[in-house]
Parts: structure tokens; sequence; C-alpha cells
């Protein structure tokens, strides 16, 4: 029996005893963070699961906590991340100017999370919203940039007061602040609003079109160990917030027959397209690696938003596996580039090359990553993909499949590239013999969420089953699942067997490998190059603008946003210039000004009105 | 148990058509060129050649590419359809399983290729990823249609439903057959789209360093992906096959057909390939979608 | 000069059963490496093109050595040439074989007194077939080419176990011609 109430004082305390612990010894306070993240990830899953977590609150005033099976598949995809990624803070926290409020705001944003996906309560729901967002801000600065924490921390209260709006609008129309009767009595044009509302706050935390300038300022400049938590776990609120008011709240604008959508689930579809698109296209672009990935985050995002819309029980089992296969898989790719940056001391792709000789298992887990995040069978990325492709194709949407097939083979595209760059290819002179493997304390993270990835994708009847209850919980028929096969109208899935085929030929063509005669091995540096000799391997190790030809196409085009943005910024800077110029002043003509004015008003005051 | 076997039968099969039909091809591109072409299992004879020889290997991801690529493109064919009820797992050949597991292969075959340190390799990996992103929406959006008029994404019902109810889709929907088409020579790799191999421009491409049994194994796999690739547009537009006789000679005729056409175009640069396939292939297949889906125009 | 290690090959080994059945798909599917060093390079072509068309022998031109069975040297040798040559004989896949085009290569042909030219290649790589003549007519090159085939058969194109068992002896003669190869790091200085 765990009631979340002591949960979150715990986390609290727990939080306060890792900066004190931090300042008598610096790696004090990273185990602290390790054991106490453990701990209540493992009281969350394991009661949450069997239905023993209790909601009552006696200690905290003016705190309500309620069950829902959205908030505690969230809280534990989440929680598993943060205790996973933990792991690696002992290894980072001599870098940093005070590692003990490091410590310590992670766990207060264990705090944020386990509020926000708990509570019945709307007011709540907002405070600790904000109290997570002000907590990862700090986590942010860290990092190698300070722009980059204020751009997240202004987009994100961005959404904080959309979100702010739609709970007083809501509250307006029920009367109250709990969560479940607000959604349901909002109708009308109110309910317009409040979707809208709804739409705002989420994409500013997803990071979507157009929302989405901040996501590779911060995903980039973040510190390496908090990227993964940063791509993995806090844009999945954004999809929290995009469930409660694409799912629950009941819209009703202009139906478009051709397709069975309201018009404004199709808009969010179309921006869901766009990001996409956009993320994908960007991330081809890209030199570092974690900006690549932060570009990869937008577009998954994008394919999280495009499932849920489309409002069936597949797009919404779509979306939901969606968000436990990527956020493993960016995690993992996240921590397998953290381990080279700390290696190394880089993350760019074109100072690096070759790691794979003396960094294999870090290659294995990010191989298992991207093979997820592409959409490949036989891990977990494959199962939702198609689930959500299927989705697309039932409702017939031709524009938005266009930009969520370009999307599957984009990620193909943009996810091989560090692969080639960063792990094969020439091996430089100036890593050579002097990089090592992580250390075995790093591997554990990694090599958990590999094994989790291949099971996600193998045997996807355990988290389908439970999001099934979400399914069912929302108002949508649940999907068939028996004895490891999908049965979907339009076709059946059995992951199982398609991994046991892989496993087949990989057994036969191991066996037509070995009966062949040996082959010998031979440097790196001992390859075609028309006969001629080389001795710089900088020379042939191609890194830099990978992708030039498709890049050439559309180079012209990609500042639009940026621009766009600067353009507010500049003309809300012209405005309260004008402001200031009229009404902040000590220029004389000014004051004349105001004084004719008002004895005008005085004195024609009753005729002209 | 016994499927798996089936299924292993049904590669090995695709792998011995494919290379005759192959061989047979390049007596046919001979004969275009006004010469004698080599004997029709000139391929065998070149494939098992590469299996006597000893080469070089560049450390273990090289093998372990080449292993992966094969064994992914195996498991790919013993899903495919031979006739409409010759199937080793009848029930989940669903279409998406092909399209992705062919790309567990190129995957293979890219790590493998670049882990062998030579820049023309990921050069040429570089364009094969890049003609892949052209050629393949155009396909889905057709695909996407076939899916959404028979109500079924398993091949062997698509071509049920093509016997039955439907023309065969190359008729009922005439774009989507001829943007199918361009798409399969797209797949394929043949010219003009034959920028991933490019022998002059870039020394072959991806397989700069392999020799002995790594390119005796990647031969294998691009002849069982050539066969899959085929009998998957065989079974989307042509309507399947009923029996054997009818599955090889359908075959040997979209195969030629393509070989035909490829043996007298050239070869196009890599971002001539992704403005063609994103322009007029891309139009045809969104009107075909949108008057069949939304119109209901089906021949 | 920067040498590829390899592994020796007994004559023992030749001997097998098996390798006859390998001889028989090596001879009917050669790959000649498209290196075309020197002025005899311009008789290969019309052995591509239809009238003597080369391709229903089995044989076809590859890009690169470690694809290829065949490396022809077409024509003389310069000593700039014959480094890059040993580099690429010494790179292909084994067993491969080695043709001599022309006369250059047999006596040094026109160029028998020239100071930048070598007169035999035999001292320095193994050659399986000389075709003789300057330039030989494209049907002297596919006798040739038959010639290699036959070779093949009788187990008696041998020239790449030679280069192992006598491999000092060849490698004394290229240092000799060509001299020790100094690559130094031009762009790190």
């Amino acid at each position: 029996m765990a009631s979340i109430e002591l949960l979150i004082l715990f986390t609290l305390f727990a939080g306060i005893l890792a900066f004190f612990a931090s300042m008598i010894r610096d790696i004090l306070g990273p185990v602290v963070t390790i054991l106490a993240s453990l701990f209540i990830f493992i009281s969350i899953a394991y009661f949450g699961y069997n239905g023993e977590l209790d909601m009552s609150t006696s200690i905290i005033p003016f705190v309500t906590f309620g069950f829902s099976y959205a908030g505690l598949f969230f809280a534990i995809i989440v929680t598993f991340i943060y205790s996973m990624v933990s792991f690696y803070n002992p290894f980072f926290a001599k870098k940093y100017k005070s590692p003990s409020v490091y410590s310590m705001f992670y766990l207060f944003n264990l705090v944020g999370i386990i509020g926000v996906f708990f509570t019945s309560n709307f007011l709540v729901l907002f405070f600790f919203f904000e109290f997570l967002v002000w907590t990862s801000f700090f986590l942010i600065s860290f990092g190698k940039s300070r722009k980059a924490a204020i751009s997240y921390f202004g987009f994100s209260s961005v959404g904080g007061f959309a979100l702010l709006y739609a709970i007083f609008i809501m509250h307006n129309a029920a009367g109250t602040f709990d969560i479940n009767t607000g959604l349901a009595v909002v109708s009308g044009t109110d309910a317009i609003l409040v979707f809208i509302l709804f739409m705002i706050s989420a994409f500013s935390k997803l990071g979507a079109f157009p929302l989405h300038i901040w996501l590779p300022f911060a995903h980039g400049n973040a510190p390496h160990h908090f990227s993964p938590v940063l791509s993995g776990a806090l844009v999945k609120l954004g999809a929290f917030v995009g469930v409660m008011g694409l799912l629950r709240v009941s819209v009703n604008t202009y139906q478009i027959d051709a397709i069975g959508l309201d018009l404004a689930h199709y808009i969010i579809a179309i921006l869901g397209a766009l990001t996409i698109v956009f993320g994908t296209l960007m991330a081809i672009r890209q030199d570092d690696a974690k900006k690549l990935l932060a570009y990869s985050s937008m577009s998954h995002g994008g394919y999280i938003l495009v499932a849920l819309t489309l409002g069936t029980s597949l797009g919404i089992a779509g979306g939901l596996y969606h968000v436990v296969a990527h956020g493993f898989s960016s995690a993992a790719a996240f921590l397998a580039i953290a381990a080279v940056s700390k290696q190394t001391g880089t993350t760019k792709m074109s100072e690096l090359g070759g790691m794979i000789h003396k960094m294999p298992v870090t290659y294995i887990v990010y191989l298992i990553a991207i093979i997820s995040m592409a959409g490949i069978p036989p891990m977990g990325g494959f199962v939702s993909k198609w689930l959500i492709f299927q989705a697309v194709i039932d409702q017939g949407l031709i524009f938005v499949a266009i930009a969520v097939f370009f999307g599957s083979i984009g990620s193909f595209l943009y996810v091989f590239r560090p692969l080639a760059a960063l792990f094969l290819g020439q091996e430089l002179p100036r890593y050579k013999g002097k990089i090592k493997e992580a250390p075995y304390f790093m591997m554990l993270p990694m090599v958990i969420f590999s094994v989790l990835i291949i099971y996600t994708g193998v045997f996807p009847e355990f988290f389908l089953d439970f999001i099934n209850n979400i399914v069912v919980e929302v108002g949508a028929a649940p999907i068939t699942l028996s004895n490891g096969v999908i049965y979907i109208l339009n076709g059946t899935l059995y992951p199982s067997l398609i991994a046991a085929a892989f496993a087949v030929g990989v057994v036969i063509a191991l066996i037509i490998f070995l009966v062949f005669p040996k082959s010998r091995k031979v440097d790196l540096m001992d390859t075609y190059t028309s006969a001629e000799f080389i001795y710089t391997e900088e020379l042939l190790h191609y890194s830099n603008n990978f992708y030039a030809p498709l890049e050439r196409l559309y180079e012209k085009y990609i500042n639009i946003m940026e621009n766009f943005y600067i353009g507010v910024s500049k003309k809300v800077n012209q405005l309260g210039r004008v402001f200031r110029y009229y009404f902040f002043t000590n220029k004389p003509e000014i004051t004349v000004f105001w004084i004719i004015i008002l004895m005008m008003a005085l004195l024609l005051g009753g005729d002209l009105l | 148990m016994l499927n798996i076997l089936a299924g292993i039968g049904i590669a090995f099969f695709g792998f011995v058509l494919q290379t005759s039909v192959a061989g047979f091809n390049r007596k046919v591109t001979g004969r275009i060129q006004k010469r004698y072409g080599p004997v029709w299992y000139q391929e065998f004879r070149d494939i098992f050649k590469l299996f006597t020889k000893r080469s070089v290997t560049h450390g273990w991801i090289f093998d372990f590419g080449v292993i992966m690529a094969v064994g992914g493109i195996i498991g790919t064919a013993m899903f495919v359809p031979l006739t409409t009820h010759t199937l080793a797992f009848a029930g989940y050949d669903n279409f998406f399983i092909y399209v992705y597991l062919i790309a567990v292969g190129m995957l293979g075959m890219a790590m493998s290729a670049s882990g062998s340190g030579n820049p023309l390799a990921s050069i040429g990996v570089m364009r094969a990823l890049t003609t892949m992103l052209a050629y393949e929406v155009p396909f889905m959006i057709i695909a996407l249609t076939i899916i959404n008029l028979t109500g079924t994404s398993s091949l062997t019902e698509i071509a049920l439903a093509q016997q039955g109810q439907f023309n065969w889709f190359a008729i009922a929907l005439p774009l989507g057959g001829i943007v199918g088409f361009m798409s399969l020579m797209g797949m394929l790799g043949k010219k003009p789209f034959e920028t991933y191999i490019a022998p002059a421009e870039i020394a072959s491409g991806p397989m700069v360093e392999y020799g002995g049994k790594q390119l005796g194994m990647l031969l294998v796999m691009h002849e069982i992906t050539v066969f899959i690739e085929v009998t998957l547009f065989m079974f989307l537009f042509l309507g399947g096959a009923g029996s054997i006789i009818v599955f090889l000679i359908k075959y040997v005729l979209i195969y030629t057909f393509a070989n035909m056409i490829s043996s007298v175009n050239g070869r196009m640069k890599i971002d001539q390939v992704v403005l063609f396939f994103y322009k007029w292939p891309l139009i045809m297949a969104v009107t075909q979608a949108i008057i069949a889906i939304y119109i209901g125009w089906v021949i | 000069m920067k040498s590829t290690k390899f592994t020796k090959f007994t004559e023992k080994e030749a001997d097998a059963k098996w390798w006859e059945i390998g001889n028989y798909f090596r001879r009917n599917s050669i790959w000649m490496l498209m290196y075309c060093t020197g002025c005899g390079a311009i008789e290969l072509p019309p052995a591509m093109t239809s009238a003597y068309d080369m391709e229903r022998l089995g044989m076809g031109p590859m890009a690169t050595p470690r694809q290829a069975d065949v490396l022809l040297v077409t024509g003389y040798l310069s000593v700039k040439t014959l480094r890059r040559i040993i580099y690429t004989y010494e790179q292909m896949s084994e067993p491969k074989y080695v043709v001599g085009f022309g006369s250059c290569t047999i006596n040094g042909g026109v160029y028998f007194d020239s100071y930048a030219v070598i007169n035999r290649l035999d001292y320095y790589i193994p050659v399986d077939v000389y075709v003789a003549g300057c330039m030989p007519n494209t049907e002297a090159i596919l006798n040739g080419f038959v010639d290699l085939m036959g070779m093949m058969k009788n187990k008696t194109a041998n020239g790449w176990v030679k280069y192992h068992e006598n491999y000092e002896w060849y490698k004394a003669n290229q240092i000799q011609a060509v001299g020790e190869v100094h690559v130094h790091d031009e762009f790190h200085e």
C-alpha cells in the first residue's frame, strides 16, 4: 500500500538530503538521487500495477489525488526513465559548479511528475506543472548556454498560461476544479476555446510546430546527462495534456464527412504532420549529434499528436505505444551519445570517427535504439508505427499520410548519420589509443534500455494490455490481442513470428558465412584509394555535410520560423518603445501634447459624447 | 516448425528463380545491344566463384553487418507468398512487413559498408538512402489507396480481391500502376535510378571494399531482395497468381520489361532523382488516391 | 613499400578435390580490373563491345581490386606506375591472376633502353599469360583469355602461389627497381 502523498513528501525530503549530502562529499548526492528515484519507481510501478495506490491526503492541505489509467501509465514510464538516467549522475558530478543543487532539483522534478500525473484537481495540476517547469529550467541552465534555458522557460510559460486560462473557463462552466467533471461538462463555444488552449499548452511542451523553437536549443545545450530525461520523459508531459485535451473534451465544429473527422481535429492533424516533416528535414542537416536527436524528438512528438487526434481506438493505442517506444529509444540514444561525450569531450560528428573499435557496447546500444526509432522490426518502434499507419489509412487521410511516410523513411536517413560518421569510418589519430569503453556502471542503464526495446518489439502484449485499459477509459473500443497476435480491422500482426523469422535468417546466414574460406584481417587504412598511398585519416573519413545533395534542395527555406519569431519580438520591442515615448518620457513636448488632449477632452467632452 | 521449413524453402526457391531470371536478362540486354550475352546460369557461376575466393575483412562490424543483411532478407523472404494459397505463414503476410524488413537488410549492408573505412562506401550508402526516401513516398500513397479500397492489408487477400471484386489494380487504378512501376524501378536499383552503385563515379559505392564471400553474400541478398520486390508488385498490381505457372510467367514478364527499359536509359544524378519522384509521381499518386477514395471512380 | 600482410597458401591445398569445382566457377566468370596502365589499354574496349563480345565467356569489368580476379598490365610500366601496380596486386583477393599485354611487359618493347621503364614484368610480380604484340589484336587478347582459362583448368595458373613462396626474391627486386617508399605526413607538417 503506497500513499501518493507520502511519496511526494519523501521525494522532497530526499532532495533536501541530497543537497546537504553533496556538501559533505561530491558523490553522495548522486547516490542519494539514484536510490530515491529507484525507490519511487518501484513503489509506483508495483503498487500501481496491482491497483493499491492510496489517494487520500491528510498532511498537505488543498491537494487531492485521483487515479486514472492514463496518469498511472505516464507516471510509470517517466519515473522509470528518471531512475535509469540517474545512474549517470555520479560520473558527471565533478564537472559542474554546484553538483548539490543538481541532485536536489533532479529529485524535485520527480515531485512535480508524481503530482501532475496523479492529481484530480485542476489548480493542483497547474501548480505541479509550473513547479516541474521551474525546476527543470534550473537543470537545463547547468549546460552550455543560459539562453537555452530561458527560451525553454518562455515557451513553457506560454503553455502554462494557456492551461490556466482553460482551467478558469472550465471552472466557470462547471463550478468546481475537479478534472473529470470539468472536462465532461464544458460544451459549445467554451469547448472550442478550451480545446484550443489545451492544444497550445500541449504543443508548447511537446515542441510541435509552431512552438518548436526551444526544442533543439534546449536539448542541444542541456547537460549531457539531462538530455535523455528531457527528451524521453519531459516532452511526454505534453502528450499527457494532449490526451486530456484531444480525447476528453468533446468539440463540435464543422464535421468533415469525407474523412469522418472534426475540423478542429483535422487542423491539429495537419499541424502534427508539419511537425513531422520539419523535424525530419532539420534533423538531416545537423552536425551536432544531440541537436539531431532533439529534432528527432520533435518529429516523434508529431507522430504522437497525429495518432491521438484520430480518435479511433487504433490511433489512441498507436500514440500511447509510441510514447513507450520513443521514450525508451530516445533515452537510450541520448545515453549512448552522453557516454561518447564523456570519453571524448565532444558531440560534434565532424570531429569524431571510428568510435566502434573502442566502444563496441555503446555502439550496439545505439544501434538497437535507432532501429526502434526508424520503425524497423523486430523492435518496439515498428509495432507503434504499424498501428499509426493502419489508423491513418483507415481514415483515408492522404496529406497526413504523406507526412507520416516521409517521416518514417526520413528518420532512417538522419538516424544513420551518427552511426556512420561517429561510430564507423576511420579512427582519427587524436583518439587512437586514448579512448576506453564507458564504465560498467554507465553501461547498466543502457543495456537495460536495450533489452526493454527488444522486449517491446517482440512481446507487445504486456504494454498493449495496459494501454487497452486507457482506451476503454477514454471511451473507445479496445484492441483485440490474443496470444501475441494483434488483430485489427485491416490486418493482423504477429511480432514474435517476425522476430523468429529474423533469427532463423541470421542463423542461416551465419552458417553460410562460416562454411566458406576465412578472410584475412587488414587495417582500416589499407583500403581502395586507386592505389594512392595515404597516411592521413581525417581526409578519408566522410562525416561532414553527409547528406549534401539532399540538403541543397531545401537549405534556402530553413530559417523561416526563426525569422518569424525574431520579427515578432522586434515588433513587441517597437510597441514598447512607442509606449515609452508617449507615457514614460520627460520631454516637454509630450507633456504639452497630453495637456492639450486633456483640455480638449474636458472642454468638448460633453459635446463629443 | 513445418512453417519455418516451408519459409526457408520459399526463400531458396526465390533465390534460384531470381538468379536464373537475372542471368536470362543479361542475355536479353546483350541482344538489345546486338551481341550474344552470357549463358542463363552465369549469375550462379559469379556467385559461387565469389564464395571460393579469400578476401579481406576490416573488423567484426564488417562481417556482422553482412550477416545481419542476409539474415534480414531471408527472414523477409520467408513471408513471401508464391501463389494466393502457397505461403509459409498464412494470414500473417502484412504489407508493411516487407517494406520494413527490407530496411533491416539495407541497414546491415550500410553498417558494414561504412565500417570498412572507405569514404566512397559511405557516399554510396548516402545515395542509396536518399533514393529510398525518393521512391517510397509515392509508393506508400498508392499502397494506402489499395489498402483503403480493399479493406485489408494482407497481400494474399489483396490478390484475391483483384481476382474477384476489382480488376487488376494496374488497370483499375491506371495512374497508380504507372507510379507503382516507377517506384519498382527505383527499388530494384535499375537505371535511371542506379545512383547508389555508379561504378565509374564512386567505384561501385558500398561494394568498394568487398571481395570473396562477403560480396557473394551481398549478391545473394540483392537477388532475394529483387525477388521480394517483384513479387510485391505482382500481388499489389497484377492480381497475384493462382498457380505456379502463372506466377512464373508474370514474374519473368515484369522483370524483363523493367530490364529492357533500364538498358536504354542513362543514370540520373541524386538530386535529380529526388526532384523527379517528388514532382509527377507524387502528384499522380495523390490524384489517384483522391479519385479512388473520395470520388470513387475505379475502372 | 607499404604492403598488406597475408598468410601462406600451400601447394597441397591447391590439390584438394573441391579446388577443382572452384576452378570451374573461377574460370567461367573472370572479372577483370579496369586499370588501364599504358597505351595497350586502347585494345580493351573493343573486346567488351558487341563485335568481340567478352561477356559470353563470362568475363566482365569490375571497379576495385578487391572485387577483381585478373589484373591486366597493358603496355609499358614506368617506375612510378610499378609502385602502384604492386600495391594494387597485393590488395586483390586470392586466387588472382596477371595477364601481361604487349611486348613491353615481355622484354621492354620499344622502350627497352629507357631509364624510367622496367624491362621485364616477371621479376616484380608473377605473370601467368603474356599476349605479345604492339599492340596485340583484339582476337589475340581473347585468345589470351581463353589460354588463361585453359591454364586454370589444368591447375597451372599458380602465379599467386609462387608470389607467396618466393616473396623475398620478389621484394628484393622491387626495392632495387623502385626504392623504398618514404611516406611523410604532409598534412600535419
